[in-house]
């Protein structure tokens, strides 16, 4: 294994202590933040222009420009008719071409993905019967079967071999046949509750009503009804009306809450990744010990913590002064 | 002298004043300790991560995958964790890999992934805490292609849709051209893979894979996205047009649990537990306070 090279040891070095500086932000605006902000606005937008140059611009414009393909030049001419503004009001309205053709080519895109994949499927699945049936093990496909709680596909094979010598009688019947190693066993065991459960999925008869996913359904209607009313505006909101826009209002609301909690566990998701870079989780044992992660960011949190010190109290001191001052002027 | 004119504050009142960095500080530590000194709570896959694993592990030796790498630094630890484990599981099943992305960030991403989880083995054999099958190393152009990066978000995707090679020019990542590599023989656009694996941070991603290529070629798509996504996207695995949806870093510990792989979301699995239960906490905390206030408040003003 190659050492890693000092270049990216001092580069992970830089990246810890950049991450204090962007936390010390949690203690209030300070030079550290405003430091490691200023400087990853202007790595950004350095690397943005060099990568957009080095693997759109040159290879599919500069590149092809020659006199065989003049056709080629289109895009260019497109470009600066967008860029005309800068140097002349008075053609400016040329720039509106170019924005036609990408908004017209972006909106045309758009509209066909959402009414195919928007409308068409969503409204598929939303108008589905509110039926619900319990897969049967004894004539799922093995699809169907992979669905149930506690199967995979190894399982599945092996449930659709066990019934073609006997059919199954019972639930518990079918996850204790022998075919079945201990671990998959356990798997089912510790999934019984959904298996024979009230919420049960699985059945050895055909047509068994799965009960909870007729629920189910029938809150998907009621809550999507309920919450398509709310933004029905052509009735008044009062009575009955008033009542199931509530209602959709609560799902509404359940949905934004799901929203919220995913959002809360992506940003935890992201202080954890820091941490474990920090920690050296994220790399090689042999590289993480040449780093020493929890050494660096002891000195980086330190070395932060000591700048906010002296810089609160050079603005405590210039405040200071600066009332001194004020204070002096009213006395004259 | 306190002015005993003034009604005495309520401690409520004092509470709302509650400086909030002791909160962030409170979340620091809820952070910081569960790595040192893990809980290891029980990580049960949900039926969403499970139908994802299942959709790859339905797979045969031979079957070609494309995946999708549309992210960018920040989100790799989200996603960093399922790409691994997804990666493990395709190379243990001997499947053949094509990667892509659409994103401009991911290229130098890509290049160090590819280099530590295809060109060199994740799980080789002897690997402490790995009981499932060993992995190898993937040989380029043999066993793995690396297309690289196209501009133009969703047109890009529309054209792979109906003409891949067109969309790279007819070249991998490296100038060879995709005649001569074997494995793309038959290979000409998404629908002759065996499933796309979508790894998205966002906008263009797995919706604008299906809104634009899935219902079109009727194609078999999982996908990975950040936690922020998950609620955008469950409605396409609701209908089926996602076969599976591995959502953020909890359900990445997942997909690890049922690879059989611990990695770095397992480690986070502890810190997210506990991170959240710092934010359960903040909330009935501060509601708690709020409506006692409240309450206080209307008493006061009766009398």
């Amino acid at each position: 294994m190659t050492a890693l090279p000092f270049i990216d040891v001092v580069g992970a070095w830089i990246g810890i202590f950049l991450t204090f500086c962007i936390l010390s932000f949690l203690y209030k605006d300070n030079p550290f933040y405003k430091f490691a902000e200023h400087l990853f606005v202007g790595v950004s937008i350095g690397y943005v222009v060099t990568l957009q140059y080095q693997d759109t611009i040159e290879p599919s414009l500069i590149s092809n420009l020659n006199l065989a393909h003049w056709w080629k030049i289109i895009p260019l001419i497109l470009v600066a008719m967008m860029l005309i503004k800068a140097v002349s009001r008075r053609y400016s309205w040329l720039g509106r071409f170019p924005l036609a053709f990408a908004v017209a080519l972006y909106a045309g895109i758009a509209i066909n993905a959402a009414a195919q994949s928007e409308l068409g499927a969503q409204i598929k699945f939303a108008s589905h019967s509110l039926d619900a049936e319990k897969a049967d093990l004894n004539h799922a496909d093995m699809a169907e079967l992979g669905k149930i709680p506690g199967v995979n596909p190894l399982i599945a094979k092996k449930l659709v071999d066990e019934r073609a010598r006997t059919p199954f009688t019972s639930v518990d019947d079918a996850v204790t046949r022998p075919s079945l190693t201990p671990a998959e066993q356990a798997d089912l065991a510790e999934k019984r509750g959904e298996l024979v459960g009230i919420d049960a999925k699985a059945a050895v008869a055909a047509h068994d009503k799965d009960w909870f996913g007729i629920a189910s359904n029938i809150l998907l209607l009621a809550g999507l009804l309920a919450s398509l009313l709310y933004f029905y505006f052509s009735l008044a909101h009062k009575g009955v009306v008033g009542r199931v826009s509530r209602f959709g209002v609560w799902i509404l609301m359940i949905g934004f809450g799901a929203s919220f909690g995913f959002t809360v566990q992506g940003r935890i998701a992201l202080a954890i990744g820091r941490a474990l870079d920090i920690q050296g989780q994220t790399i090689a044992p042999e590289d993480a010990a040449v780093i020493h992660g929890p050494l660096v960011a002891l000195i980086s949190g330190l070395a932060v913590v000591a700048g906010i010190v002296v810089w609160e109290l050079r603005e405590r001191r210039k405040a200071a002064a600066g009332t001194g001052a004020g204070g002096a002027d009213q006395t004259q | 002298m306190p002015d005993r004119s003034l009604p005495a504050e309520h401690w409520t009142d004092r509470l709302q004043r509650f400086d909030r960095r002791w909160l962030f500080l409170l979340m620091g530590l809820a952070i910081v300790v569960p790595l040192i000194f893990p809980i290891g709570l029980p990580i049960k896959p949900t039926p969403m991560t499970k139908a994802a694993f299942n959709a790859v592990e339905e797979l045969h030796a031979g079957d070609v995958v494309l995946i999708s790498l549309d992210l960018d630094p920040a989100s790799t630890p989200e996603l960093e964790p399922y790409y691994r484990s997804v990666v493990l599981q395709l190379k243990r099943k001997g499947v053949k890999i094509v990667v892509v992305s659409t994103w401009y960030q991911s290229p130098p991403l890509m290049e160090r992934w590819i280099r530590e989880a295809i060109d060199a083995p994740l799980a080789p054999p002897g690997t402490e805490g790995y009981s499932g099958a060993p992995d190898r190393a993937y040989k380029k152009n043999v066993d793995y292609v690396y297309l690289g990066f196209r501009e133009g978000k969703e047109a890009t995707i529309l054209r792979m849709g109906n003409d891949l090679r067109g969309t790279f020019d007819g070249h991998a990542n490296d100038g060879t051209p995709l005649d001569q590599i074997p494995m793309m023989n038959g290979v000409k656009q998404l629908k002759d893979f065996k499933l796309l694996v979508l790894v998205s941070a966002g906008f263009p991603g797995a919706k604008e894979y299906v809104q634009n290529v899935q219902a079109r070629y009727d194609l078999h798509m999982v996908a990975s996205c950040t936690a922020v996504s998950t609620t955008d996207l469950t409605p396409y695995f609701q209908t089926g047009q996602l076969e599976g949806l591995v959502g953020g870093l909890a359900a990445a510990a997942e997909y690890e649990t049922l690879v059989g792989m611990r990695g770095t979301a397992t480690a986070g699995a502890d810190v997210l537990n506990v991170g959240h239960l710092v934010v359960i906490f903040a909330i009935v905390f501060g509601n708690v306070i709020y409506l006692i206030g409240r309450r206080n408040a209307r008493k006061r003003g009766a009398a």
